[in-house]
């Protein structure tokens, strides 16, 4: 099992890591998710043991990486963001060396070699010189590297970067079947990618953790509720609170304001969708709202990371979000707020 | 440790880096020679191969640096730096490596040279206590500013930046001694001493004069060792600042 306790990393004052925790079980292939900038890369980065951390620490396997590096990296199969290839190197010559670097017995190596050129399918490119690789390829190789001398722990860095989608699946396929027996992580910042392999995710973005879930998990969370859409003419806060009011409604998570006084709720539903909607459209005609758009809709999973992702703070309720739009509005004259507005 | 030797060396040998940087010095060894043969006159029919070898150590100055420069500057440049960072060597054996494979360089270069002695033995004679005095002394030299190269390898990710500055800094070695000695220094006695002691060049001449004094010897290891420690030590604080 790999512990990461309270990971934090500043780079000067600025913190981009900040006090993550998490585990990766044995037998597990953990996603790491996040958009570019997330802090991803350092984490990984500090988990291999080539960054040092600011404080807490990593476990892998019951030994610190901090204190005891050349015994917890003997376990570690790192792919780095950047393929850590030599360009004048060929291709065999690399592995080679890569096989002794990990300490790979003599007597093994070109076995070892072997099975992971044939693995990564890098075997009709092992004479060649990794600077005439493309992208694809010298990411197999880099990859190859990592599965050297079968360590129990990978960390790869957006393993599938580069490659046409044909490698993709076959990389996703090796990454499969790594668990058997390794324990993997796993980043990305392409969630249908972390859905298709991985067993639990950890998204996390400026430093943050977000979420730790299984995929199921997140999906059950927000696919039992509906999201429906309402847009409307005018008298914003009026239909929002009439919106609140209706049985069956969760909560308003978003209202846009999209010019000429058109107004777009974003709602989330528990319950059945059919029912509350009629009672919605019943109560909001009654009040005289002008309604231009309704439908239903369900969240998928790339919403919901993005959800995760850019919602970081919760809005307190409506005013709040009433207040996204228009600041310190108060009326529920639809005109002097669009004046404030355009102002 | 073995395979981050072997690898550095296939790097040197299996490109024709180490065979072009070896030319260039006989080139200028053998420019050297011959200029010493061709002022010899009738009646003074001997030269020092110690002369020559002192003479060479300018050369030196130009091309260990480009020996070097490559050291850590490129694995950072190909971000292979991870790969040996994350791998189960520590960086104190990784620094030891390149090293020793950058002194295998080195000797290969200086082997070469050492075909003018043959041929001279072959014609005349040769003072062999003062040949292999300078040979030691060119090796400890050596071994000291290669270190100095590698340490300034190790602060930068731009090989060409690492060789021009290690081209200053040899320089300025070589020039300390004068410098000790120039009126302005001499003002001072103390600075002076400390300066001069600091000073690479008059141990050599000892060396080419034919002597092994230990204090010589203590000050090329000390000062190599002493830089080796300070490019891990440049490496890890990089490492940390990293951002």
């Amino acid at each position: 099992m790999i512990e990461i306790k309270d990971l934090t990393k500043y780079y000067g004052t600025n913190r981009a890591v900040n006090n993550i925790s998490f585990t990766i079980n044995d037998n597990e292939i953990l996603g790491f998710l996040g958009p570019n900038g997330a802090g991803k890369s350092t984490t990984l980065n500090m988990i291999a043991g080539y960054l040092p951390m600011s404080a807490g620490s990593v476990s892998i396997y019951g030994t610190d990486v901090a204190k005891e590096p050349v015994k917890a990296k003997k376990n570690i199969g790192y792919l780095p963001e950047i393929p850590p290839v030599y360009p004048d190197m060929k291709v065999k010559e690399y592995l080679s060396f890569c096989a002794g670097l990990k300490k790979v017995p003599a007597s093994k190596r070109k076995d070892e070699i072997k099975r992971v050129s044939e693995l990564l399918k890098i075997t009709d490119v092992s004479g060649k010189l990794i600077r005439n690789l493309s992208k694809g390829y010298k990411q197999r190789v880099g990859f190859a590297q990592a599965l050297l001398g079968d360590p129990k722990f990978l960390i790869l860095d957006e393993p599938t970067v580069g490659l046409d989608p044909n490698q993709v699946m076959e990389v996703r396929n090796i990454i499969r079947d790594l668990k058997k027996d390794h324990s993997v992580i796993f980043s990305s910042h392409i969630l249908s990618e972390v859905s298709a392999v991985c067993d639990r995710v950890v998204i996390i973005n400026k430093g943050d953790i977000r979420a730790i879930d299984t995929i199921e998990n997140l999906e059950a969370t927000f696919s039992s509720s509906l999201i429906l859409h309402i847009k409307v003419k005018g008298q914003k806060a009026r239909s929002a609170n009439i919106i609140e009011t209706i049985n069956g409604v969760k909560e308003i998570t978003s209202i846009d304001d999209e010019g000429s006084d058109i107004y777009a709720f974003t709602v989330l539903l528990n319950g059945d969708a059919d029912t509350i909607r009629e009672k919605l459209m019943e109560e909001l005609i009654k009040n005289n709202v002008r309604i231009l758009e309704i439908y239903t809709d369900k969240p998928d999973l790339e919403k919901v990371f993005v959800e995760l992702i850019n919602k970081p703070v919760k809005k307190n309720g409506l005013s709040d979000l009433l207040d996204e739009i228009t600041p310190a509005e108060e009326s529920a004259q639809p005109e002097s707020t669009d004046k404030k507005e355009e102002m | 440790m073995l395979p981050i030797y072997k690898k550095e060396l296939q790097s040197f040998f299996f490109t024709p880096f180490a065979y072009t940087i070896t030319a260039l010095f006989l080139l200028l060894f053998t420019f050297t020679i011959s200029t010493d043969i061709a002022t010899l006159t009738d009646n003074v029919a001997r030269f020092s191969f110690t002369e020559i070898f002192y003479n060479t150590i300018i050369y030196f100055i130009f091309l260990l640096p480009i020996l070097t420069m490559r050291t850590f500057a490129d694995e950072r440049k190909f971000g292979t730096e991870v790969l040996l960072m994350t791998s189960p060597v520590s960086v104190l054996k990784i620094v030891i490596a390149k090293f020793l494979a950058n002194m295998t360089v080195f000797l290969f270069m200086i082997a070469g040279s050492v075909i003018y002695p043959i041929i001279t033995e072959i014609k005349g004679e040769v003072v062999y206590s003062q040949l292999i005095c300078a040979y030691i002394g060119f090796f400890f030299w050596g071994a000291m500013f290669i270190a100095v190269g590698m340490l300034i390898s190790s602060f930068t990710e731009n090989s060409i930046i690492a060789a021009i500055i290690g081209e200053l800094i040899m320089f300025m070695f070589l020039f300390l001694d004068d410098f000790s000695q120039s009126g302005f220094i001499s003002q001072y006695p103390k600075l002076r001493s400390v300066l001069y002691s600091f000073a690479a060049q008059p141990r050599f001449i000892y060396f080419s004069q034919g002597f092994i004094r230990l204090s010589d010897i203590v000050f090329f290891i000390t000062a190599t060792i002493v830089l080796l420690a300070w490019t891990y030590i440049s490496i890890e604080k990089r490492r940390w600042k990293r951002g």
